[in-house]
């Protein structure tokens, strides 16, 4: 395959931005997008130029490091995969690519396509964890737990905090994120004791940090590699009103 | 950086609970409009007014409606804003994500029919507070009454010269009275300037009220008003088919189980409701 590359090169996050374009060719349909960059990679050093700079890790789709905005879409032209995940079988011959960071106020960039998503860790440190309670480990069944809320509550789970969601969002909403960590405490007894406390931390986190507010389009859903659900935004929504009408916290 | 401190969740859930007040609202709008089209010589509608003009709680509800109509816009620029301030570098090529195209529209949608409330408000509300000068109605049997109470004072010798000769010429204006502003079946006074008012009825008689019936029909003969009407409404129901997804969402109603019912409940009132509105100035314009 033969393709050009539109590339976001940005120094550092105070320094100006520019798309910068580079021609690929021979590239295997069979290489995933991160291995095309990789071998664009390797010409730039051969050639003395600098690597573009990206996020990546496990390269499975598990560690939700990885994170372009491929031409217009987060994680580029498949649904439900992560950019490592992605494919140059979904592009064609003679294509040029768009390749962006991901643009919020909370995730600067740190250089090129790397951005800063520790507003995530941030989120999480106010109430994305349950307090751990030492002892012996509970037996597994002390605690009764129905099939469907334990499900629930693992697909919400599977969220891997990519910030695929906030880059989606036209308001850069992280309510999907948020949402999901919430709802997986929410559906179980152990998340119940801490539930408003929780809630009311993480949100209010999450609008200090800057992201915008969720409009329903419902972006964050369809871009999502782990299909995290937007009944959990509405999950958010019913615990934070329980947590600031009933609640004493 | 937030333009109000409140929660970006409260913020969502005060706009979606008063889009839900005005949800109710236009429903009863609605039903009071469609009294124009009633074939009782604006009976209904003019008894409509008169009740939503002069009962008390109805004026409460009116203070309470006007501020939950500036809470809805006021929060709908601050969220719209506070958003567009979440992503000061916007990205080179636009979203390919399929998404609910509403929402993207709400802020313009919401903006038209803002502009059209202006409008709407110029020619209704302001009468009814007197910014405005429109067409009055007056009952019969009031300025009979009012009348009767003047003659007395003349019999008395309350009355000066000078009320007593305008009292004639109103007494000699409200004999030859055009028939057009007479409405005999419905004992009313109608289609009539404020001048007249005072002509007929004297420059002390306050019991007449803002003439809707004829002003709507009037503004509904003007093909360039209702053509615009006509297209606010096609608006209004694209902002309310987003709108009511939205605020269940909002308000933590999603579930698998209604959430098929709740999007049948929005598309059909979201094409109902803006018919209901639409069906009188097409009823005026072309039947009546």
């Amino acid at each position: 395959m033969k393709l050009t590359l539109k590339i976001w090169r940005q120094d550092n996050a105070k320094s100006k931005g520019r798309f910068e374009t580079y021609h690929l060719d021979n590239i295997s349909p069979d290489c995933s997008f991160l291995e095309m960059l990789d071998i664009l990679n390797e010409q730039l050093i051969n050639k003395i130029s600098h690597p573009v700079c990206f996020d990546n890790d496990c390269r499975e789709g598990i560690c939700g490091m990885c994170g372009l905005y491929i031409n217009g879409r987060p994680h580029g032209n498949d649904d439900a995969v992560t950019t490592c995940q992605l494919h140059m079988r979904h592009f064609s011959d003679g294509d040029t690519i768009t390749i962006e960071p991901w643009r919020a106020k909370p995730f600067p960039i740190i250089r090129d396509l790397v951005v800063d998503r520790s507003a995530f860790d941030k989120i999480i440190q106010e109430g994305g964890y349950i307090s751990v309670s030492t002892g012996g480990v509970p037996d597994g069944n002390a605690i009764p737990i129905p099939k469907n809320k334990a499900d629930e509550a693992m697909d919400s789970a599977a969220c891997i905090g990519c910030g695929a969601c906030v880059a989606a969002c036209k308001n850069a909403s992280a309510m999907l994120f948020v949402s999901a960590k919430v709802s997986q405490f929410a559906l179980l007894p152990q998340g119940k004791p801490e539930a408003a406390k929780r809630v009311m931390a993480m949100v209010k986190k999450m609008d200090e940090l800057g992201f915008g507010s969720c409009s329903n389009t419902y972006a964050c859903e369809a871009e999502c590699p782990k299909q995290i659900k937007r009944s959990n935004i509405a999950r958010l929504n019913r615990e934070f009103f329980k947590a600031k009408v009933v609640s004493e916290e | 950086m937030k333009l109000v401190k409140l929660t970006s969740i409260t913020k969502k859930m005060a706009l979606a609970a008063a889009g839900l007040f005005l949800l109710v609202f236009l429903l009863l709008h609605a039903s009071i409009n469609l009294c124009i089209i009633r074939d009782d010589g604006g009976l209904w509608y003019r008894n409509a007014c008169h009740f939503m003009g002069t009962n008390y709680i109805v004026k409460v509800f009116e203070v309470i409606l006007l501020a939950i109509v500036a809470v809805h816009i006021i929060l709908a620029v601050i969220v719209t804003i506070e958003n567009y301030m979440a992503r000061p570098v916007r990205y080179a090529v636009s979203s390919k994500t399929k998404t609910h195209t509403g929402s993207k529209w709400m802020i313009w949608t919401g903006g038209l029919i803002a502009c059209f409330l202006v409008l709407h408000c110029m020619n209704f509300y302001a009468v009814k507070i007197g910014l405005v000068e429109g067409k009055y109605t007056a009952k019969i049997d009031k300025v009979d009454a009012f009348f009767q109470q003047k003659a007395m004072k003349m019999q008395n010798g309350e009355l000066n010269q000078k009320e007593t000769e305008e009292m004639t010429a109103q007494l000699q204006a409200i004999n030859s009275i055009p028939e057009n502003k007479v409405d005999v079946k419905n004992k009313e006074l109608v289609n009539l300037t404020k001048e007249e008012v005072f002509k007929y009825c004297g420059t002390d008689f306050e019991d007449y009220e803002p003439d809707f019936y004829t002003m709507a029909n009037e503004l509904f003969k003007k093909p360039i008003y209702t053509l615009i009407y006509l297209l606010v409404f096609v608006v209004l129901g694209y902002h309310l088919f987003h709108a009511i997804n939205s605020l269940c969402q909002t308000l933590g109603c999603n579930h698998k189980k209604y959430n098929g019912a709740i999007e049948t409940c929005a598309l059909g009132y979201a094409v109902i409701v803006p018919l209901l509105f639409a069906v009188v100035p097409i009823y005026v314009m072309f039947i009546k």
